[in-house]
């Protein structure tokens, strides 16, 4: 996957959760959580959606790395390569 | 048989939680002893129609904009539509302190501080500064115990109106007598006063059949009829459980919603709770005939009411305390289609152990529940008005009723006086969610199914 695919994965997955998340103003350097209102518990919806979809168990020691669109690029970039 | 994840307790937050891990792996088992799911919030069938064990409203009402609310926020962890719940708000709502005062209250909160503000003026600043400061509270992170009693009697210098605020908020939710957790009042001032009541069309059925379906659909598995009559475990492990029918049920973890002494029953470990007095209640239902009964109020959905002077949320020394309850009007929600048929619900402090003592005499039993239903009427009667012209069926549960078919121990509705918040048992892979987890209500109890699972048990896998 491309960092491309990658963003458009998540932003994807967010959609799921939130039909009318607003992604037009989106700043992919700023916390997804604080532009698109997610709690602690949608959070944790995209890292089980990466894990259903991909497989990849990610360690909530990690979860900081997917708080903004170009970290979740950053950190998912090498893990999802093959996918 | 082998499964990743059990779930014991069919009832909605066992549901939750089960739909919770069913949206993530398919492998999970849900065990519910009785034939129908539901546990508080069940159904029945008699004189050929079905009626509601436990509903009286659902608190929580939210908009669909507003993201942060518990109903919303649940909706989106199981993916469930607003149709799932099919809302119905209700009209508006009243608590009676006869002889001294009454405020009303509905799904806009504009209309209690209103109420306060005129019958309660020198409390009216004090009210305001008490929605500020639970505004700030957050009742989610795990704290000894604070009586809200004592928090309220500090900011609120009418008396009456401390008890006035606590009466629904108690009858509604509290395990304890005469007093709440501080953080357990926050939920419930928000849930009822703040947020609201509303109630789904039709009956619970439809709602618990549809939770049922959406579980399916993603693939979990259920049986009804399935009591568990053991854990197994080992030292901090548990590996499985015996069911009563003998057959085994080997699991890598499990999830228990049936209560804390209740769970603890089945690991072979003494109660907990000690002496701790568990309060049970007595419910009875009147079916009218909506043509013979015109007077019944229709701007009324439930009235809390007080007849005693102060105020006493406590165990009664006799089998029903008659001074305070609720009265609940199902139809009286909004864009409910007309019926023929009304009901009358009605909610009175009773105490387990005198039932319990006259359980052996079959017909004194019979007759102290008809004795009951009579004595609620009269006493509802005084407030909404005769009705027992109308009176085409009434049934009444006792706290032994409560107990047999919802297996909450002595009848306690709200459960255990002590609450194990983190849902932590002191085993690695059985936690605990539902009402004795300290979360109440429809919405709260699912939110409970929801958060063990995202917190014990989704990492894990």
């Amino acid at each position: 996957m491309t960092r491309e695919d990658i963003k458009a994965l998540i932003l994807e997955i967010i959609h799921d959760i939130d039909d009318e998340a607003d992604f037009d103003d989106l700043d992919p350097d700023k916390p997804l959580r604080d532009q698109l209102d997610l709690d602690s518990m949608d959070f944790l919806d995209i890292v089980m959606e990466l894990r259903k979809r991909h497989q990849l168990q990610i360690p909530e020691s990690d979860y900081p790395r997917l708080a903004t669109l170009n970290s979740c690029a950053d950190y998912l970039e090498p893990l999802l390569q093959d996918a | 048989m082998k499964v990743p994840f059990l779930v014991i307790g069919g009832g909605l937050s066992g549901l939750a939680a089960a739909i919770r891990f069913a949206r993530f792996n398919p492998e999970v088992l849900l065990l519910e002893k009785h034939s129908r799911i539901g546990g508080l919030n069940s159904y029945f069938y008699r004189n050929n129609r079905i009626f509601e064990t436990g509903l009286h409203a659902i608190t929580n009402y939210a908009d669909a904009g507003n993201r942060k609310a518990p109903l919303n926020r649940l909706l989106r962890q199981l993916k469930l539509s607003r149709d799932h719940f099919d809302i119905h708000q209700q009209i508006c709502s009243e608590i009676v302190f006869r002889g001294a005062e009454n405020l009303l209250f509905s799904n806009d909160f504009q209309l209690i501080r209103d109420e306060i503000a005129s019958k309660f003026p020198h409390s009216s600043d004090g009210f305001g500064r008490l929605v500020t400061l639970l505004d700030s509270f957050d009742p989610f992170t795990i704290a000894p115990f604070r009586s809200a009693r004592q928090f309220l009697l500090d900011i609120l210098p009418d008396r009456l109106l401390v008890d006035m605020l606590l009466c629904p908020l108690m009858y509604y939710g509290s395990s304890i007598e005469d007093d709440m957790d501080l953080s357990q009042f926050t939920i419930m001032f928000r849930s009822i006063f703040q947020e609201g009541m509303f109630r789904p069309g039709g009956t619970i059925k439809s709602l618990l059949d549809r939770l049922l379906e959406h579980y399916r659909d993603l693939g979990g598995s259920i049986r009804t009829n399935a009591g568990v009559r053991e854990i197994l475990h080992d030292g901090r492990k548990v590996h499985g459980v015996v069911l009563t029918s003998g057959e085994t049920i080997t699991c890598g973890f499990i999830l228990s919603t049936i209560g804390l002494d209740e769970t603890l029953a089945l690991l072979h470990r003494p109660p907990l709770s000690g002496d701790a007095i568990r309060l049970g209640f007595v419910e009875t239902i009147y079916q009218l005939q909506a043509s013979r009964c015109p007077t019944l109020p229709a701007d009324r959905t439930i009235i809390f009411y007080n007849n005693g002077g102060s105020f006493h949320y406590r165990r009664p020394h006799q089998p029903v305390d008659f001074s305070s309850g609720v009265i609940c009007l199902p139809t009286n929600f909004a864009e409910l289609p007309a019926t023929t048929t009304k009901e009358v619900r009605s909610t009175h402090l009773a105490n387990y152990e005198q039932w319990l003592a006259i359980a052996a005499d079959r017909q004194a039993y019979a007759s102290l529940k008809r004795q009951t239903a009579d004595r609620s009427r009269l006493v509802l009667e005084d407030i909404v008005g005769n009705f027992s012209q109308a009176i085409v069926f009434q049934d009444t549960f006792t706290p032994l009723t409560i107990e047999r078919f919802t297996a909450k121990k002595e009848g306690a509705i709200y459960g255990n006086p002590q609450k194990i918040k983190d849902g932590d048992l002191g085993y690695d892979n059985l936690f605990l969610a539902g009402t004795d987890q300290g979360f109440l209500g429809i919405i709260g109890s699912m939110l409970s199914g929801v958060s063990m699972v995202n917190q014990h048990i989704l990492n894990k896998f």
